[in-house]
């Protein structure tokens, strides 16, 4: 039963990073109708400026936050410079952003190196609680993360821009006859998704090392993630980071170890075979845009 | 006056293509095929570290004296960028282009195999750091007209380096347990080489008595959270991370906060590394690298080539040691030139490495090629004392005289 409850407890770490990147994909990808494969590598940037920061003495939460101003820059340039050319032809900016993933990669092995940066545990401590070892820094990326999606979820079903926001992916001419800059929100959604890559990546750092290649990896699930909960819909982003850390948490520990990604990517297969919408619905992506 | 311009300009012209042709004439061309890009870049770049440190030192040295005639070594390197069909494409430029003598290289298996199908044909000569050609590397493979007769393993057989790393690990580890240890899992990524490898390591410590579970991760695992939990429930008393060194550091802090088991051990981890990571234990820990640590090494030979490596601005990272499946073989391979006394004889070049030895640096024995074209060496092993990063003990265990039951060896 212990251990039972270690994996249900493993499963919900596992999950908080992946849920930050599915919700900076699921909101530049089905708000602002961007196919931005180079996101991962986005977390990856604000993994190693962490890493790079805290080697320097910088207490990690001040940089976590530095990361993901960082990274949120980064993104800014990125939209501003290429991907705002690319609105219109979103298979122009997905290839764009599959270059930009490979020139990041190898920017960072330039000015640092190609082997993996770890950070020692910010926290450093493990609570036993009923035989079941809690990492408290595992619990803090939990709390982050839950933070990070009230606030994201508030602000797109809530708020006045979240409401033009999604008037704008419901139909951009009409919102911009009513006066919705429809083009800076783009640019404040890829910013923002940005934003949460680079505190993912702090966070990921916090708990993993992590590689010049690790964006590639993650990648993948974040868009995933994205799909299985629908594109654009923060709630759904959350559900299916649940989904696939439990099913990753439970399948290693229960299953055929080896098989582990295969499991979820199964479940993600079968949830966009019988619900094409995502679990809790979405937009189109681009092609609504 | 025009006229004398033109005629000066077209004496230089063809005095400077004479220069050209005489210096190409003292250049013996050695292909370097490395990963510079890509996921294997942490291994790649130590092979290229290691090439440009050799050329260098036997250059500077005087170049290497064939005949009559004093060849320095200019090096190809191409970048294979983790890609088999770039790997193709370098050795096939690097064979039927430039027309090198011989080429090192690559990182990993299938590659090397895949160089070997060009290379062979070609009659140049392949070093190759990669103990699971043992698979390959048979009788009728390293005949005279085999496909792999001008291929070269410069890392020992899987086997031996499984067998006496098995030894060396439940030796330091034994005395530290309160009961000898009875039950070890073996935790390993599910590529091709990590299954190759722990086919032969479970063999290896099943061989020292030990109950042995297998436990797969799929490959760019970054949470092993999971699995380890899984493994804890197995009450095992050792936990072998095998094969990946980048996959063990990032499991192995987990294991600890976890509490997995009573010991571990790491391998392809070096000393130095766990010191500069501040890894700690309350456990005992052993690490064992690929071959010998950079980190903690009992060789001043190892040391003083480590502080060359490093010197030339190369990395300090996990697999830094690699390039030390390297090294040695340029000077090898130089010394059997000199012994052939021509460049363009690849068959008597084969015929001379596979008679003669090299002290290198690798080993303090000298290295000898055995039949199937593959070197032996022995393996270091070294145990970190419990709470401290930088406190090591270290032995080296030579390989066993046989493979263990049901090890076939290949």
């Amino acid at each position: 039963m212990d251990i039972f409850v270690q994996q249900l407890v493993n499963s919900l770490s596992v999950a908080s990073v992946t849920i930050l990147i599915g919700i900076g994909i699921t909101l530049i990808f089905g708000l602002a109708g961007i196919v931005n494969f180079a996101h991962g590598e986005f977390l990856m940037v604000g993994g190693m400026a962490t890493w790079f920061m805290v080697g320097a003495g910088m207490n990690f939460f001040v940089a976590l936050v530095l990361a993901g101003l960082l990274v949120g820059a980064l993104g800014f340039a990125a939209e501003r410079c290429l991907f705002r050319f690319t609105l219109n032809r979103p298979m122009n900016g997905f290839i764009m952003s599959i270059g930009l993933s490979v020139i990041l990669q190898h920017a960072v092995i330039r000015v640092f190196n190609e082997f993996q940066k770890s950070i020692t545990d910010p926290v450093g401590l493990v609570w036993t609680i009923g035989g079941v070892d809690i990492i408290a820094m595992r619990a803090i990326v939990v709390a982050i993360t839950a933070i990070i999606v009230a606030i994201t979820y508030f602000g797109i079903s809530r708020s006045r821009y979240g409401m033009a926001l999604r008037a704008s992916v419901a139909d951009r001419d009409t919102a911009e006859l009513m006066g919705i800059p429809v083009r800076r929100y783009v640019t404040g959604v890829f910013i923002y998704g940005s934003l949460l890559a680079g505190i993912g990546g702090a966070l990921m750092i916090s708990l993993f090392p992590i590689t010049p290649f690790t964006g590639s990896v993650i990648i993948i699930r974040g868009f995933a993630v994205s799909l299985i909960g629908g594109l654009g819909n923060v709630g759904g982003a959350v559900v299916g980071g649940l989904v696939l850390g439990l099913v990753d948490g439970l399948s290693a520990g229960y299953g055929y170890p080896e098989w582990t990604d295969a499991y979820s990517l199964v479940v993600m297969i079968l949830i966009l075979v019988l619900r094409p919408q995502g679990l809790l619905g979405g937009t189109l992506g681009p092609k609504a845009s | 006056m025009r006229q004398l311009g033109l005629g000066l300009t077209i004496a230089a012209a063809g005095l400077a293509m004479a220069l050209q042709t005489a210096r190409a004439d003292e250049e013996l061309p050695i292909g370097v095929i490395a990963a510079q890009s890509g996921s294997f870049v942490s291994a790649g770049n130590t092979i290229v570290g290691a090439a440009n440190l050799a050329a260098q030192q036997i250059n500077d040295a005087g170049g290497i004296k064939v005949g009559d005639k004093t060849y320095k070594i200019k090096l190809y390197i191409r970048d294979n960028r983790t890609d088999v069909n770039v790997t193709i494409a370098a050795a096939r430029e690097l064979v039927n282009d430039i027309g090198v003598k011989a080429i090192w290289g690559t990182e990993t298996h299938d590659f090397s195999v895949s160089m070997a199908k060009i290379t062979g044909p070609a009659k140049v000569l392949q070093f190759s750091g990669n103990s699971s050609l043992g698979a390959v590397l048979d009788n009728k493979a390293v005949a005279e007209d085999g496909w792999l007769h001008y291929t070269f393993q410069s890392e020992p057989q899987e086997w031996q380096r499984s067998g006496s790393t098995g030894k060396g690990v439940l030796s330091l580890l034994t005395p530290q347990l309160k009961s000898p240890p009875k039950h070890s899992v073996v935790f390993v990524g599910n590529d091709a080489t990590g299954q190759y490898l722990s086919s032969h390591y479970v063999k290896a410590l099943e061989a020292e008595g030990q109950k042995v579970d297998l436990v797969q991760y799929p490959p760019d695992t970054t949470d092993f959270s999971p699995l380890l939990t899984r493994i804890k429930g197995m009450k095992p008393d050792i936990v072998h991370f095998w094969y990946n060194g980048d996959s063990t550091l990032t499991a192995f802090p987990q294991a600890l906060k976890l509490g997995v088991a009573p010991s571990y051990f790491l391998f392809g981890v070096d000393p130095g590394i766990y010191q500069e990571r501040s890894l700690k234990a309350d456990v005992p820990v052993t690490l064992s690298c690929v071959p010998v640590c950079w980190g903690s090494s009992p060789y001043p030979e190892v040391k003083q080539y480590f502080d060359k490596y490093f010197g030339l601005g190369a990395a300090k990272g996990p697999q830094s040691s690699v390039s030390l499946l390297y090294y040695d073989y340029f000077f090898w391979y130089a010394k059997a030139l000199e012994k052939v006394g021509k460049i363009d004889d690849p068959d008597a070049v084969v015929a001379e490495l596979l008679k003669s030895d090299y002290k290198g640096v690798v080993s303090p024995v000298p290295l000898v090629f055995n039949k199937h074209h593959q070197v032996t060496f022995a393996t270091e092993v070294c145990m970190v004392e419990p709470n401290t990063s930088d406190q090591f003990k270290c032995a080296v265990e030579q390989p066993p005289a046989a493979p263990p039951p049901g090890d076939n060896g290949g």
